[in-house]
């Protein structure tokens, strides 16, 4: 990240800007086969297990056959074996989604980590070959910016292309359709000749394999290395991405952007003892901007006086923040658990109840209506 | 999710039965694995049983090991039971804690006011945090199995915050508090083991658990509240307060298994990682116990002693503790699996007498609580 001369202000510069892209590479992965599957009607709680597996077999096959392609491809099926449990039991047996995906995350912690110790336990931490950077020719030459942006992998540039590809295959196709249908009435879907069953299992199945895509993303494209369940947390970070995108594929994009952005910054600023003045001039930004939202939005709806009274007056505490620049040194655990905060922020202040695919969680038996 | 008394004695023993050969499966998966690590079926099994309950050290162990699981499995049940899921014990287990060594540490008292304090602490602890996810499902529609998740992300953060800045024990280089005082810990059960008195809120807390659930209107309303909201609101019982109180009140009882974890564990000090995975395990408790409080007791033994057992393992032939983290997942799987296919030979059963039984085999849960 050295070689990239940075231009910005304060710790927003170009080279956090490619911090965040690599951050939101993974989370888009998950979240935009997230995304397909909720569609068609099933949560993954186990999203995080996926993406656990996917990072642990492209990182073990990846060693063991000295075959990046083939990594890639164990890492895939990886989430995909997990998530055709999770079909079985979800789909096949209607058992509850959400107790599948809690069971599901726990298999896969311990399997992935008992793993790993039996392997790896008794040798120091393997690195093995990564995806290098795939240069976009001409664009990644302009100045500054082209860096950032166009010097990344291919599974990079796979997941940015995989928004509009999801939101194609969404509204403009019949599989869409039928997608849209599974997750919204499935009776209908049924009664027009649509096999609710197997758009179910597609949909889990494309969590799945996107999932294990985002822990091959971690494991054998950022680092080399794989660790105890080094997702982190990042496939709960997906799941959230899709609720606070509101079940679209540009919504997500933007959620997920905001993830990475957060987790780019929370690196940045975890080693440093100082909070830079310009976090709190972009606190104060957002709360202003989250302040003439919602004074815009009392036109047409009840005012939300507690909301706006709120973020107008965490933008005037940044502003003056920003204006006094004070001498504070937060602790790195808070700037850790940023993203998380965001995520809570996000989803206690949006409002989402109307976008939900109305069938979400809820098994469908033909005949059951 | 609620059948009759008598409905309920009749299935009782299939109940038992599934629970049993689920466990059994489980167990000879692992052993599958032991055996593929290259431990022969001899050694490892004895090194388990051994492990777990072959000394007065690893009984005491396994014993110690039920509390935190059987309290944060009664936590899941009481939520289960108002139709809820939330898997934020972790988080309660961990903030309970933190609690517990502000009490434990900045107050003095004598023993027998101390404890006590310390344990109500704990609870509050757990249950303060569980109110955040509470709050936000009942006022902000945010689901909270989502809420919990990223709580108990925060947690761990919060958690190491604590014990390397206000309450870090300057003479020691590890992330650990001082010594809390010995008036604020439960005293011994067995001399130089890990069994403390507080063994005894196994089962008292399932009894009182088991009582509230079945005898008290609170437990009524959480039960009416779980088999259906619309039945609820027309019986004039706020889903939304009912649920909110019962995720509150699974948190508290996480907060006092933290709390034990605390003032009950091996070492005086509060460490960064004292919840270990007690959080998540007691959930596999739970869904094995089939969501009894009672049977609660028994399946948190069994947990116990895989836990206890695969920790010796480690010592003596080798094999990585870990694996326990994964049959207590497979085992959540497969008492999902077992439950749906023994619902489907039920109702093809049933079937032959009447036409057909419309209840979906998972409850029909609302994601969002309605108004």
């Amino acid at each position: 990240m050295n070689v990239i001369a940075s231009i910005g202000i304060g710790p927003f510069d170009t080279a956090w800007l490619a911090a965040a892209l690599i951050l939101t590479t993974p989370i888009l992965l998950a979240a935009i086969g997230e995304l397909i599957s909720e569609r068609a009607g099933v949560l993954n709680v186990g999203l995080e297990g996926f993406m656990l597996a996917g990072a642990f077999f492209s990182y073990l096959i990846t060693w063991k056959a000295h075959s990046l392609p083939l990594g890639v491809l164990a890492g895939v099926a990886g989430g995909v074996v997990f998530a055709v449990v999770m079909g079985l039991l979800t789909i096949e047996a209607k058992a509850d989604q959400i107790v599948s995906g809690v069971g599901i995350n726990l298999a896969a912690i311990g399997l992935t980590s008992y793993l790993f110790d039996e392997i790896f336990g008794n040798e120091a931490q393997i690195v093995v070959p990564t995806i290098g950077q795939l240069k976009i020719p001409g664009l990644a030459s302009i100045p500054d910016f082209g860096p950032a942006l166009f010097n990344h992998d291919w599974v990079l540039y796979m997941a940015f292309l995989l928004v509009p590809a999801s939101w194609f295959l969404l509204y403009r196709t019949k599989w869409g359709l039928a997608v849209r249908a599974s997750g919204e009435l499935p009776a209908g879907a049924d009664t027009a000749g649509i096999s609710v069953r197997r758009v179910r299992w597609a949909g889990v199945l494309t969590a799945g394999a996107l999932a294990g895509l985002g822990g091959v993303n971690l494991a054998i494209v950022q680092v080399g290395i794989f660790h105890q369940q080094m997702t982190a947390g990042r496939g709960f970070l997906a799941l959230v991405a899709v609720i606070f995108g509101r079940w679209k594929p540009l919504g997500v994009l933007g959620a997920c952007l905001a993830l990475g952005g957060a987790d780019a910054l929370q690196l940045r600023l975890a080693d440093q003892n100082q909070v830079p003045t310009q976090v709190w001039g972009v606190v104060a930004g957002i709360a202003a901007a989250l302040a003439i939202y919602y004074v815009v939005r009392a036109r047409q709806a009840r005012p939300r006086w507690v909301a706006i009274t709120l973020s107008a007056m965490v933008a005037l505490t940044g502003v003056v923040l920003a204006f006094a620049s004070p001498h504070v040194d937060l602790p790195d655990q808070l700037w850790r658990s940023l993203p998380f905060l965001l995520a809570l922020v996000v989803l206690g202040g949006a409002v989402t109840r109307a976008h939900m695919p109305s069938k979400l969680t809820l098994p469908y038996t033909r005949g059951d209506g | 999710m609620i059948d009759s008394m008598r409905g309920r004695l009749r299935s009782g023993g299939l109940d038992f039965v599934l629970s049993v050969v689920v466990a059994i499966v489980a167990l000879l998966v692992a052993l599958i694995f032991v055996i593929a690590a290259g431990v022969s079926f001899t050694s490892g099994a004895s090194a388990f049983v051994d492990g777990a309950f072959g000394t007065q050290l690893n009984i005491a162990g396994t014993l110690a090991k039920m509390v935190p699981l059987t309290l944060v499995a009664l936590g899941w049940i009481v939520v289960f039971k108002a139709g809820r899921f939330h898997v934020g014990f972790p988080g309660q287990i961990l903030i309970g804690g933190l609690l517990v060594s502000v009490v434990a540490l900045k107050i003095d008292l004598p023993a027998g006011l101390h404890l006590p304090l310390v344990l109500i602490a704990g609870i509050v602890g757990g249950a303060l945090y569980a109110d955040i996810a509470a709050w936000l499902w009942a006022r902000r529609g945010v689901n909270e199995i989502l809420s919990t998740l990223l709580l108990n992300l925060v947690a761990v953060q919060i958690l190491a915050w604590w014990v390397r800045g206000p309450f870090h024990d300057h003479s020691s280089p590890l992330p650990l508090t001082p010594p809390l005082p010995n008036t604020s810990r439960w005293p011994e059960l067995l001399k130089n083991t890990d069994l403390h008195w507080d063994i005894v809120l196994v089962p008292l807390a399932a009894i009182v658990i088991a009582f509230l659930l079945s005898r008290t209107l609170a437990g009524f309303r959480m039960r009416l509240v779980g088999s259906g909201e619309r039945v609820a609101r027309q019986a004039g019982v706020s889903p939304r307060a009912t649920g909110a109180g019962a995720i509150i009140l699974s948190g508290g009882l996480a907060g006092l298994a933290g709390a034990s974890l605390v003032v009950a564990g091996t070492t005086p000090q509060m460490g960064e990682d004292f919840g270990a995975n007690y959080g998540f395990t007691g959930i596999a408790v739970a869904l094995l116990a089939r969501n009894s409080p009672l049977a609660a007791v028994p399946a948190a033994l069994l947990f116990a002693a895989l836990e206890q057992g695969g920790q010796t393992m480690e010592g003596t032939v080798g094999i990585s503790s870990s694996l326990v983290d994964f049959i207590q997942g497979l085992m959540i799987v497969l008492v999902l699996a077992a439950t749906t296919i023994l619902y489907i030979a039920r109702r093809r059963a049933a079937g032959s007498r009447t036409p057909r039984v419309p209840a979906p085999a998972a409850p029909e849960r609302q994601l969002e609580p309605s108004p």
